[in-house]
């Protein structure tokens, strides 16, 4: 590899550097919303209340019946099914929705499982069968430290310092992007995703082309290869970026998740790799989990502007992001407005302290462009408001082409009637002077979720960040060789998932997913390469198997 | 992307958009369009864009089939005479194979 090659390898690096920043930031629980909907509603509505709601809910509009007093009971609250398409009424509809949950959970959790076992598997048969990725020889820029000395004492703050850099390099991305999403520099930011994503999708390919031929001595010609390089690339970009398959589009991201795992392992030394682990996990931990931390804050705006962080940066088990650009059509105004019979307006009611993020939205949102909300949604929009007698902000969004809209969710414009109704409430409370103290809340009608049912809402998200190191990881312990060290790693990174999986069950937000994963596989290998194996061997030498 | 999720014009956008692109050299985004949308074309009760759908998964199939023809025969030609057209074989070659000791 000449020296040409190593700029690029860096700023794929860089790049990856933002997925890694990405990785924590990118799982989170789509339920909650909803949850704290019914909750909210379960609280304060009585079962007159719900047996109403039901009616509206076949009946239709409800706009005629504006005021309504709820009265707070003691009763078993009943719950409303928000969506309609979740579960009924009944007296153990919480132990239900816990069940559901575990359910739901314990499926993801496969979901998961699959892809980040094919990307590690990728990885692992790469390692095995091409000598190339074993050894280094290269260096990224990042690492100005080689590791050449015999001495473990230098190796180790050769080590600490390369881990040192990296991670500067790593933070100073991810604030970076920070401010950008902050500022809503959504095109500087797909540029800088669009590029990285090119490069690994047509030089680093290249690359993995030319080796795995190598290594399996198979005869290729130049038209055939560039040919090949075209089209796995160009398709990778639509699938990516734009609409594909969602089959073809997961692979390509674990696909790429691999290559990047397979760069770093290439070009790390390893100490630095080993400590690179240790230090990113740290730093997961703490970007995602303390108050300030850039994932955090990157997480809590995406959520107050109802938007999907960039599909280039997640592995969603679902549709969730792709899902938007399908649903304006310019043909059909109000696509399923007036003909669907689930389209009806269900009684929402919500308290007054659940507005704090969403009343400045709509006011800044009117500056910037607004892709991937449609017609319909405004049109209903002011039609609430002349119903409602409230003055509303109504502003125009201007409709970009689809390709912008693949960033964006259908959740926000769904939410949108929700936060107006919020903000009614929360201005009729205030000036009726009752506040939130009160018992009695007025309840205003809202139209529910277009969309009657959205089963994807329900999709966990990683990052592919946290795919690489994982990754990396075991590709790492798989490099010496051991194969009782590969599997062990792999299992406690998949046990480390698993736990991380059950604790966002618990707590419900966005959480890190690398630090127990890593932890647990470090520890493991380590422990394995150190106890286990020997011990194996010494079994097997003493014959005390047979 | 969920198709089942999309709007019917939607699909034909979609659907002729892979076609035209396949022109540019990419017999892969055909084949991609091929399998994406066969279950659309053939498989759903009709409506009014179907039969458009159809006619570009059966022109994008046929372009990928007319592809992987001229691709392995292509191959096959070269790697038969490589060793025959000499330094231009060699020129042109990615990876040329070792030979086992």
């Amino acid at each position: 590899m000449d020296e040409h090659d190593v700029p690029s390898s860096s700023a794929a690096a860089a790049a990856a550097d933002v997925d890694d920043s990405q990785s924590g930031a990118a799982e989170r629980l789509e339920r909650p919303p909803r949850r704290q909907q019914k909750q909210k509603i379960s609280n304060y509505g009585s079962n007159e209340q719900l047996e109403r709601n039901n009616a509206d809910h076949t009946d239709g509009p409800v706009l005629a019946v504006p005021y309504v007093v709820v009265r707070g009971t003691n009763s078993q609250p009943p719950r409303l099914s928000a969506g309609g398409a979740d579960g009924g009424p009944g007296p153990s509809q919480q132990e239900l929705e816990e069940e559901q949950g575990l359910k739901y959970g314990a499926q993801h959790v496969i979901k998961l499982f699959v892809p980040v076992s094919l990307c590690m598997l990728v990885v692992v048969a790469t390692i095995n069968s091409i000598s190339f990725y074993n050894s280094t020889d290269v260096y990224l820029l990042y690492t100005p430290f080689h590791e050449l000395s015999p001495e473990p004492s230098v190796k180790l703050w050769n080590a600490l310092a390369n881990s040192l850099i990296l991670m500067s390099v790593v933070v100073v991305m991810t604030i970076l992007l920070i401010v950008l999403y902050k500022k809503r520099c959504y095109r500087v930011i797909h540029g800088w995703l669009i590029l990285s994503s090119f490069m690994l999708l047509f030089i680093f390919t290249y690359l993995y082309l030319e080796e795995l031929l190598r290594a399996y001595n198979i005869p290729m010609d130049y038209p055939t290869a560039v040919l090949i390089m075209w089209n796995f690339g160009v398709a990778g970009m639509m699938s990516i970026h734009w609409h594909g398959p969602l089959r073809l589009q997961q692979g390509y991201l674990i696909f790429v998740a691999a290559l990047m795992a397979l760069v770093f392992i290439k070009y790390l030394p390893e100490w630095t790799a080993w400590a690179v682990l240790a230090a990113i996990s740290i730093w997961d931990l703490i970007a995602v989990l303390s108050p300030r931390g850039p994932l955090r804050i990157l997480v809590e705006t995406a959520q107050e502007r109802n938007e999907q962080i960039f599909p280039a940066l997640i592995y969603s088990s679902t549709v969730i992001y792709t899902y938007m650009g399908t649903h304006y059509t310019p043909e059909q105004p109000l696509p399923t407005a007036t003909s669907s019979p689930s389209y009806s307006n269900s009684t929402t009611t919500t308290r007054t302290t659940q507005n704090s993020l969403a009343s400045p939205e709509p006011a800044t949102g009117g500056s910037t462009a607004r892709p991937g909300n449609s017609r319909a949604h405004q049109r209903q929009q002011e039609t609430q408001a002349a119903a409602e007698g409230m003055p509303l902000v109504t502003f125009k969004r201007n409709l970009h082409g689809n390709e912008e809209a693949a960033g964006f969710t259908q959740e926000w414009s769904a939410n949108l009637n929700d936060r107006v109704a919020r903000r009614q409430i929360e201005v009729q409370s205030t000036q009726s002077g009752n506040g939130r103290l009160s018992n009695e809340y007025r309840t205003v009608t809202a139209p529910d979720q277009p969309q009657p049912e959205l089963p994807e809402e329900r999709g966990i998200k990683l990052g592919l960040g946290d795919f690489i190191f994982y990754s990396v990881l075991v590709g790492k312990a798989s490099s010496y060789g051991d194969w009782t060290t590969t599997i062990a790693c792999f299992v406690a990174i998949l046990i480390g998932l698993c736990l991380t999986l059950l604790l966002l069950a618990v707590w419900r937000k966005a959480l890190p997913a690398l630090p127990i994963s890593i932890t647990f596989g470090l520890i493991f290998c380590f422990a394995t390469s150190a106890v286990v194996k020997p011990f194996m061997e010494n079994l097997s030498a003493k014959q005390v198997f047979i | 992307m969920d198709l089942s999720k999309a709007p019917n014009p939607r699909k034909l956008q979609l659907c002729r958009t892979y076609f035209l692109t396949g022109f540019a050299f990419l017999p892969f985004v055909w084949a991609i369009n091929v399998c994406w949308f066969f279950a659309e074309a053939f498989r759903k009760p009709t409506y009014p864009e179907q039969s458009q759908i159809k006619r570009y998964v059966i022109y994008s199939a046929i372009g990928t089939l007319f592809w992987t023809i001229a691709l392995i025969t292509w191959i096959v030609i070269f790697q038969t005479n490589r060793a025959a057209w000499g330094a231009t074989a060699d020129y042109i070659s990615f990876i040329i194979p070792l030979g086992s000791a």
